[in-house]
This record gives structure tokens, C-alpha cells and sequence, in this order.
């Protein structure tokens, strides 16, 4: 079980990210479970905290957590939406969750697009021969952000006052190839190159892919245990040994940052080590 | 047929065969390929794939051309194509793969307009997936050996580089296979990848652009390269890539524009 971070290391700072709809998804655990943490510390009173993954049983174990951390002071409005985004039915209850909140009174709408899987590393390309297999892979890690993406927009729309910013959770592996990973660079890429078009056509539009470094998640175990590339898999597993990770928290604090500051220039890739 | 200026005996795939680009693509290619070479054609129009056959029976003899007739969106597509290599003579000195089909996508629309995952899936499954699951399907019936040359091109674009308002699913789908080009050149050093971008073509998808993109200042500025005689004929484009090709330079994995070269 994750630790908690204790009120003291939390909200250090006045500055806030408004009365918001906040949605994470993928908010069950590894990076997602650390956001809903930070971000719920950055929100004003009478905000809504949106919690999207596929269990059901750890929302609302991260709920209850969040709740206890305020203990009601905050007003915090703490919601958990069970679904499956790699579904049609996931992505639509998804967006009719966001559809039902009522925001007129809210002055930020903050998306973190956050769900992702890594696909099976264990293998290279050439043993993708199977299109069902590959369709499924996009339709978690693309589709599914983008329509997500695109329901949240048109069911809370541009208004004067209303500040909207979309996130996507991204990483190296959308700007660099990484053998045995065809699965997650492809999606990766796809998902940063989405993001900066709807960066061309929305400047009002607050939008970030934020590569997070290397997170000691379930994730990163993954590929440290599967990866198909030898040196890949050499050079992770010494990542860990050698405490090279990056704990969640200090990633996040990162991505807290930029959102507060809010000056980074809508579209942009930003990696945690360049900040 | 010289090596400089021929492959040789070749097995030849194209993919979206049945107009624009790929048609020039095969009608281009076909002279260079030595007797005994085999060229397949897909794409979903069979009465476009024969008549590309009926025109390329009148060059060179000694050519099989085969035409598949196949949805690349699908799985029993992509299958299609794959089952019609299979008993081809595996005696070639070069295979070539040249992954063409796809699909500008409905350029009408926005970002936030594509609410809908299915159409998104559907574009992906077409765009991505199928170039993803027959390159690998094709090299696996071809694999390395030595005196055989494999070569797969991804015919790329612009906008896998850069966004263009209203074209999220083309832009995205072209950066998807870049990137997907990218790992299979790293991880089969044996392989010749090329992600060509040939440049603003004069066919088709052209016209759909200039035709239906949403944004005004793109919609605009296609039709200006139109009318002022600014895009590019396919075999001004082609040329281009066969010489990259038969010079065999390039960095595998890289992304060459006509521009560029």
C-alpha cells in the first residue's frame, strides 16, 4: 500500500487550481492514485473530484482516503466512475459522469487523461500479425483519449470566466523508439501528436503532455520483468536497484507545478527532467 | 537490368494500389523489376486493380501480377494479402513492401467533434493497425536470409511531424506510424525502413482536402497550391523515392520528404 503524503507535505503553497471538475483517469493506482492526492489538496471548496479505472473497489478505497485526509473541511465533492476506456460504454459513462456535474458555478475544468497500459513488451513488432490485438491497444491508449477528451470538451464548453485544461499523460517513448515497445511508443506518439492538433484549434485550451520520467509503479515492474530487449530490461532493472526511480509524488509535484504556474505553452511536450 | 538502376527479382507489395499514389507506384516500378519478379496489388476496388493489371500487362513480360482485392480496415483483409505471398517463389534477390493504403479521415470535423470511438477505432484499425500487422506478416513468410534484401516503406507525411487543425485522425495516424517504423528499424537492424513523405500530391485524397478540411487557412491554402500549379505529380514524387531507394543510403528508420532530397 502506497504511503500516504501527510498534511504537512501537502499544500505548502496558497496558490490553488480553483473551484474545478477535476477527472483523472486511470486514478486506481501508480500515477493517477498520486494526482488524485495532490490535485485534491489544489482545489477550492465545492469542487468535484472525478476518479476514473476499471475497479471499482480501489476508487473508493482512494476516496475514503481523500476524504479522511480533509475530513469534510474541504468540501471536496469526491465522485468514482467505474470504467473500462478501452470500451464504447467506458468512454461514454465517462463523459456522461462529467455531463451531470454542474459547473456553473466552477471556474475550472481539468482533465487528466492519465489511463494507460503498456502493451505486451515481451514482443517485437513482428509478432503484432494479429489487427484485433493491435485495435484493442489503440482503443485504450488513443481512441479512448481522444473521444474522452472530445466528450468533456463539448458537454462543458468554452464560456468567459471558465478556465478548461486537458493533460496527457505521455512520455519519452512518444518522441524516442524503444525496441520490444512497438505497442506503447505507437500509442504514445499518437496520443502527443492528438494533443497538439487539438492545441492548434482550441487556444483556449489549457493543453499539456507531461512525460512523467521513470515511476516506481506497477508499470515500471512491468516492463523491468517483461521487456523483450535485453538491454532495455538490463537498464531498467538497474534503475531500480540503483534508486534511479522517480517516486509518483515528486513526478506529480512537477505536473502541480506547471499547472499552477500555468505559462507553458499549449501543445508542448514537457519531461520531468527538463523542468 | 542494371543493379543501379533495377532491384533485381523482387516480390513487390503496395497497398491502396487502385488509385492515386500507389497506382503510379506500381506502373513506376514495374520496369525495374527483373523477369521472374512478382508485384501484388491490394486495395478494397478489384475493377480498378485489373485495369492497373490490363495497363501494366502491355510492359515488361515475365512480371506476375496478382491483385488482391482486399479491406485493410479488416482483419480477413489484411489475411487476404497476406495468404496471396505465401506462394510466391521465395528465390528473390528483394522484397519491398510499400504500405500506401490509408485514409485522410472526415477532415470536416474538430478535435472535439470525435466523441465517437468507434470511428476512431475504425480509422486506427485502417491507418495503423493493418501497415503494423502486414509488415509483419509479410516479413515473417520472408524472412532474413543472406542475398535477401527487405525493404519496407511507410508512406508518411508532413503531418506526421506537424498538427494541422482539423485533421487530428490523419496527423495522429501518421505520427503513430512513424513511430511504429521507428521500433522496427531499431529492433531489425537487417531491415531497410523508410518513412517517406512525398510531398503535397495531386490526386484524390488532395481533393478531399482542399474540398472539406474545416479550418479555413488550411482549406485556403490548398486550394491556392491548386490553382497555382504547386503540387506535385505522383511520379515527380516517386522518382524521388526510387532513387533513395536504389541509392539505399538512408538511416533505416528515418523520415525523408520530398523536400528534403
Amino acid at each position: 500500500m502506497q504511503q500516504h503524503p501527510t498534511s504537512n507535505e501537502i499544500c505548502p503553497e496558497p496558490r490553488d487550481l480553483g473551484r474545478a471538475l477535476c477527472i483523472i483517469t486511470g486514478a486506481s493506482k501508480g500515477f493517477g492514485w498520486t494526482l488524485a492526492f495532490q490535485l485534491s489538496c489544489l482545489l477550492k471548496p465545492r469542487s468535484v473530484l472525478m476518479l476514473v479505472a476499471r475497479t471499482a473497489e480501489q476508487l473508493n478505497r482512494l476516496k475514503e482516503d481523500i476524504i479522511n485526509l480533509y475530513g469534510g473541511q474541504n468540501q471536496l465533492d469526491v465522485r468514482c466512475v467505474q470504467a473500462d476506456l478501452e470500451k464504447k460504454e467506458g468512454v461514454e459513462k465517462t463523459v456522461q459522469a462529467a455531463k451531470e456535474t454542474s459547473v456553473s458555478e466552477m471556474d475550472h475544468i481539468l482533465l487528466i487523461n492519465n489511463a494507460a497500459s503498456l502493451g505486451d513488451v515481451s514482443r517485437f513488432a513482428l509478432t503484432f500479425t494479429d489487427p484485433v490485438e493491435v485495435n484493442r491497444y489503440l482503443a485504450l491508449n488513443v481512441s479512448g483519449a481522444l473521444s474522452v477528451t472530445a466528450g468533456v470538451l463539448q458537454a462543458l464548453p468554452r464560456r468567459l470566466g471558465l478556465r478548461r485544461s486537458v493533460v496527457n499523460i505521455s512520455s519519452l517513448c512518444a518522441l524516442k523508439p524503444f525496441p520490444s515497445w512497438v505497442l506503447y511508443c505507437t500509442g504514445k506518439a499518437a496520443r502527443d501528436m492528438m494533443f497538439r492538433v487539438l492545441a492548434a484549434e482550441e487556444p483556449d485550451v489549457r493543453v499539456l503532455s507531461y512525460a512523467p520520467g521513470p515511476l516506481d509503479t506497477d508499470m515500471q515492474l512491468q516492463a523491468r520483468r517483461s521487456s523483450g530487449d535485453l538491454q532495455l530490461r538490463r537498464s531498467f532493472s538497474s534503475m531500480f536497484s540503483e534508486g534511479q526511480l522517480l517516486s509518483c509524488e515528486e513526478s506529480g509535484a512537477k505536473l502541480m507545478k506547471l499547472l499552477l504556474d500555468n505559462d507553458f505553452q499549449s501543445g508542448s511536450h514537457l519531461d520531468f527532467y527538463e523542468l | 537490368m542494371s543493379a543501379v538502376s533495377g532491384l533485381g527479382k523482387a516480390l513487390v507489395v503496395i497497398t491502396g494500389a487502385s488509385k492515386g499514389f500507389g497506382r503510379a507506384l506500381a506502373l513506376s516500378i514495374a520496369p525495374r523489376l527483373a523477369a521472374g519478379s512478382a508485384l501484388i496489388l491490394a486495395a478494397r476496388s478489384d475493377d480498378k486493380l485489373q485495369e492497373l493489371k490490363a495497363d501494366l500487362s502491355r510492359g515488361e513480360s515475365g512480371l506476375t501480377v496478382r491483385c488482391v482485392a482486399a479491406d485493410l480496415g479488416c482483419q480477413a483483409g489484411v489475411e487476404r494479402v497476406i495468404t496471396e505471398i505465401r506462394d510466391i517463389d521465395p528465390d528473390i534477390d528483394h522484397l519491398l513492401l510499400f504500405n500506401n493504403a490509408a485514409s485522410l479521415g472526415d477532415v470536416s470535423r474538430y478535435c472535439h467533434d470525435f466523441t465517437d470511438v468507434d470511428e476512431v477505432n475504425s480509422y486506427l484499425s485502417l491507418n495503423v493497425s493493418s501497415a503494423l500487422c502486414l509488415t509483419a506478416g509479410v516479413l515473417r513468410m520472408f524472412p532474413q536470409r543472406t542475398g535477401l534484401t527487405r525493404v519496407i516503406v511507410n508512406v508518411s507525411s508532413l503531418c506526421a511531424l506537424q498538427p494541422f487543425p482539423s485533421w487530428v485522425l490523419y496527423c495522429s495516424g501518421k505520427a503513430a506510424r512513424d513511430m511504429m517504423f521507428r521500433v522496427l528499424a531499431e529492433e531489425e537492424p537487417d531491415l531497410r525502413v523508410l518513412n517517406y513523405a512525398p510531398g503535397p500530391l495531386d490526386t484524390d485524397m488532395q481533393l478531399q482536402a482542399r474540398s472539406s478540411s474545416a479550418d479555413d487557412a488550411l482549406r485556403n491554402s490548398f486550394s491556392v497550391m491548386h490553382a497555382q500549379g504547386q503540387l506535385l505529380t505522383c511520379d515527380q514524387s516517386i522518382n524521388k523515392l526510387i532513387k533513395v531507394l536504389l541509392e539505399d543510403k538512408y538511416p533505416s528508420g528515418a523520415h525523408l520528404d520530398f523536400y528534403d532530397l
